[in-house]
């Protein structure tokens, strides 16, 4: 009884030294490779800094504009002055024609249009309805909705005030002319994000697909790296002893966790701060959702690290997920307008819930238990890419193996040198 | 039958010393042949007379040998899967993707809820009402704000509307009751549309008491319309009928997809030369001309990645139904120039970077931030300064104006004649690194130290 109790305590002992042992080769192939460095280190500590400074200014602001204005008249001017006025617009040039103001447009001096009839003043002096035009952008879509935002606004407030004057008129006190002309008022509530910073928008996405591309990629690179190296083009080395399946996948592992959980602090912790995007998560829910995925996107690594026969392979074969993912998570189209396939096609990739359940937390605030759905899923494929990177890096350890015992009984005597037996 | 074969050796021994004078003392080949009669100096005639053609005509020389180097390219090709996968099958695939994911071209029926505490006819046909809109649908009627509120940072709805208490008595009794509207605003599109959409629609409605209180009053129909919305915005999507979302994305995203696959195969394509040590074979066959051998070489992808982007441009102007305002050699100019430059900066990775391994980062690294600074999601004209020339240095930023331009406007092309001068600027790029690149394949100098274990 004794006898078997220290069997098995020297079994575990073993595999945790085993385990450990392979942590460490891997932190030495990682930290002895540049090009792994670079994509591991500095492409999360420079992607964040970069995109944050380009998308600074964060919203279209004084998006120039031509007015028509073929009223001319004090009203006209009024209603070009108030464009003027709002955040998003900034009449560039008004008393112009037409003809001038599509010509200036398609010189992109002026990203918008608005026509001003020429009855305008009379209509309003004589309570008939008035048209206003907006011409507007179609190639970008934020200077449509700051053309939109802008006018839409200005539109409502002078029509409002219009209402009232005549109201009053009538013979209204100023708040029954008020109630009158808006029986019900609107209270518009934007949630998270509130100003529609574009920087708020992209970010928290990019900052989780780069944690996971990058691993992915990186474990590709080495997994490549190793068929190269390694004599007969196998993934697993051909030593004399063999390998533990789990303790090399748990190793591995261990080793890309311990990093990925230190980036995190950085990625999710000061870029957000530093920059001022949204903040509202707690540091618990942010573990519990940033643990599976770290976890899910290193074993889909793994597993997928076996089909990259070279170095470069992964990069080739892999990179060009990062946009469609980005597409996929529903953070630029909504989920609700997806084809199944797709949305069958999103849950196999870890960034489409951390992405989705980052943004919930981090902007809205959502808690551990709003945010069960992504959790529970991100859990479930690191269960199921656990099993499937233990599956193919057992295969290729007993390929390995069998490869080894297969040439050892190679009449060439240079052969089993080279994997270490006789000679 | 001796004698014939005795001949045959005469013949090429005949040949190999005109060559080794030809070649060592620089004199004319025509004149060594014309000094003779004899039958093994005239069946030596016809075979140099054969060779002559490449040294008479240097440009058909350059030709074939462009045309065996591509040759060669072409067996490399179908040698690995990976080639296969990165100019076709990739490339379809996205194409395929994004055609399918924006399919509809606009949102529609996207989950909201609605929170009413009123429960009376007024409240139940503003909920219709709201219900009613192609953007929006209700799925959920939700007892309390708070119920909502969780909801939507569940992200089972992207909106909400809470209808309060007592909102038809305030009605009637002209006490202004508030209706207030949530929605997620973390995402750039959906919540855009929703702000539109629910201002739009409680606007409508709002305005539609004012003018049923208007006609209880006995005001007449075209009067109210005047009082209650003096002023009417009509709007107008100058040269784009159509508010498609797939107008705005698909068009850019694919561009920078295939950017992505053009580069990283330029890069591949002559950094394996260097890291399989194969590029001395490669500049042979060139006959030592690096401007042969990179031509020669890129041309099945131009080829390949030229077709590619014509299919592009079929599913997005003839199946997606994207409005087209230019003629097919337009289009099919563009498209060239667009592939050429990007492969003229593949070059250019691979010449500053020998080492394939960070230049494949580097062009990673530059085609993934395209699609920030090509300035379609996020205006470039809003950027700090130091990015909007920045900017310029990618391809498919002018492709970009160009499509904007000339392809969806319709403008003439003086509008965008800048940008297809840019993309040809791109092609001097490699001009820059050439002899660098020249010697790494000489002299093989970048080696990738691989310690075989």
């Amino acid at each position: 009884m004794k006898n078997k109790n220290t069997t098995i305590f020297k079994q575990i002992s073993e595999g945790f030294s085993n385990t450990f042992r392979i942590w460490m080769r891997e932190f030495q192939l990682i930290f002895s490779d540049v090009g792994v460095m670079i994509l591991i280190f500095a492409v999360p500590l420079i992607y964040p800094l970069l995109y944050s400074f380009i998308y600074y200014p964060e919203v279209v602001r004084d998006l120039p504009i031509a007015v028509v204005d073929l009223s001319n008249s004090a009203d006209s001017r009024q209603f070009a002055r108030d464009l003027d006025a709002t955040p998003d617009l900034k009449v560039a040039i008004s008393s112009i024609s037409m003809e001038e103001a599509i010509l200036m447009f398609k010189n992109s001096e002026v990203r918008g249009i608005v026509q001003i009839p020429e009855t305008f003043s009379k209509d309003i002096a004589m309570q008939r309805q008035t048209t206003v035009s907006a011409y507007a952008d179609m190639g970008f879509f934020l200077y449509y909705k700051a053309l939109m935002t802008g006018t839409s606004f200005v539109a409502l407030e002078t029509g409002n005030q219009i209402q009232i004057n005549n109201l009053m008129n009538e013979g209204l006190t100023d708040r029954q002319a008020e109630i009158t002309a808006e029986p019900v008022r609107l209270v518009d509530n934007a949630m998270a994000n509130q100003a529609g910073g574009f920087a708020s928008y992209g970010i928290p996405a990019a900052l989780i697909l780069i944690i996971q591309q990058t691993l992915i990629i990186a474990i590709g690179i080495l997994a490549g790296t190793a068929r190269e190296r390694h004599i007969f083009g196998t993934l697993v080395p051909m030593d004399r002893k063999k390998m533990g399946t789990l303790r090399l996948v748990i190793g591995k592992a261990a080793a890309y966790f311990s990093i990925y959980a230190m980036l995190c602090v950085y990625m999710l912790g000061m870029i957000p701060e530093w920059f001022g995007y949204g903040q509202s998560a707690d540091i618990t829910d942010l573990i519990a959702l940033i643990t599976p995925f770290i976890l899910s996107s290193i074993f889909l690594g793994l597993t997928l690290s076996v089909i990259f026969k070279n170095r470069e392979s992964s990069m080739m074969l892999y990179l060009f997920t990062s946009i469609p993912l980005l597409f996929l998570s529903g953070i630029i189209w909504p989920l609700s307008n997806f084809s199944p396939v797709w949305l069958a096609v999103r849950e196999i990739f870890p960034s489409s819930n951390a992405i989705f359940g980052y943004i919930k937390m981090n902007s809205l605030g959502a808690s551990i238990f709003e945010t069960r759905k992504e959790i529970m899923s991100l859990w479930i494929q690191t269960g199921v890419y656990f099993l499937t990177a233990c599956i193919t890096y057992g295969y290729q350890v007993n390929f390995s193996l069998h490869l080894r015992s297969e040439l050892a009984s190679h009449p060439y005597r240079e052969i089993r040198q080279k994997i270490g037996i006789g000679g | 039958m001796g004698v014939g074969r005795e001949k045959l050796g005469a013949v090429r021994k005949v040949n190999r010393a005109i060559e080794y004078v030809v070649a060592n003392y620089n004199i004319p080949k025509q004149k060594m042949c014309d000094s003779g009669a004899s039958v093994f100096r005239l069946q030596a005639n016809i075979k140099i007379a054969r060779k002559q053609s490449h040294f008479t005509e240097p440009m058909k020389s350059i030709l074939i040998n462009i045309r065996k180097v591509a040759i060669r390219e072409v067996n490399r090709m179908s040698s690995r899967w990976l080639y296969i996968l990165v100019v076709l099958v990739l490339p379809v695939l996205t194409i395929l993707f994004f055609a399918s994911l924006f399919k509809d071209g606009v949102p529609t029926k996207m989950p909201i809820a609605i929170v009413d505490l009123d429960q009376t006819a007024t409240s139940r046909k503003i909920a219709r009402n709201i219900d009613v809109t192609p953007l929006s649908t209700v799925t959920k009627n939700l007892q309390s704000e708070t119920e909502a509120m969780s909801e939507l940072r569940t992200g089972n709805i992207y909106g909400f509307v809470v209808i309060p208490k007592n909102l038809q008595a305030d009605i009637l009794a002209s006490r202004q009751p508030v209706i207030s509207y949530y929605y997620q605003n973390g995402f750039l599109i959906a919540g855009g549309l929703m702000q539109n959409d629910l201002t739009l629609i409680l606007h409508t409605l709002s305005g539609g008491i004012n003018i049923q209180k208007r006609e209880a009053m006995g005001q007449a129909e075209n009067y109210i319309m005047s009082q209650v919305q003096p002023i009417q915005l009509s709007t107008h999507q100058l040269f784009n009928p159509t508010a498609n979302y797939s107008v705005y994305i698909s068009t850019i995203v694919l561009p920078i997809m295939l950017q992505l696959f053009i580069l990283l195969m330029t890069v591949y394509s002559i950094g394996i030369e260097i890291k399989e040590k194969t590029s001395h074979e490669w500049l042979r066959l060139s006959n030592k001309s690096i401007f042969t051998a990179i031509t020669g070489k890129l041309l099945p992808y131009t080829v390949i990645f030229f077709t590619v982007m014509m299919f592009q441009n079929f599913m997005l102007y003839k199946v997606m139904q994207i409005p087209m305002h230019t003629s097919l050699g337009w289009l099919m100019l563009g498209s060239l120039f667009f592939v050429l430059s990007y492969q003229a900066i593949g070059v250019f990775f691979i010449g500053l970077l020998p080492l394939m391994r960070h230049s494949l980062n580097l062009a990673a690294f530059y085609g993934i931030l395209a699609l920030t600074l090509c300035g379609f999601s996020f205006p470039i004209e809003a950027m700090p300064p130091v990015f909007q020339y920045w900017a310029s240095g990618f391809p498919v930023r002018h492709y970009m104006h160009i499509f904007q331009s000339q392809i969806l406007a319709g403008f003439e092309l003086r509008y965008s004649i800048l940008s297809y001068l840019y993309l040809l600027l791109f092609l001097l790029l490699p001009l820059t690194i050439i002899n660098r690149l020249k010697s790494a394949l000489i002299y093989q100098t970048f080696i990738e130290n691989v310690h075989k274990t």
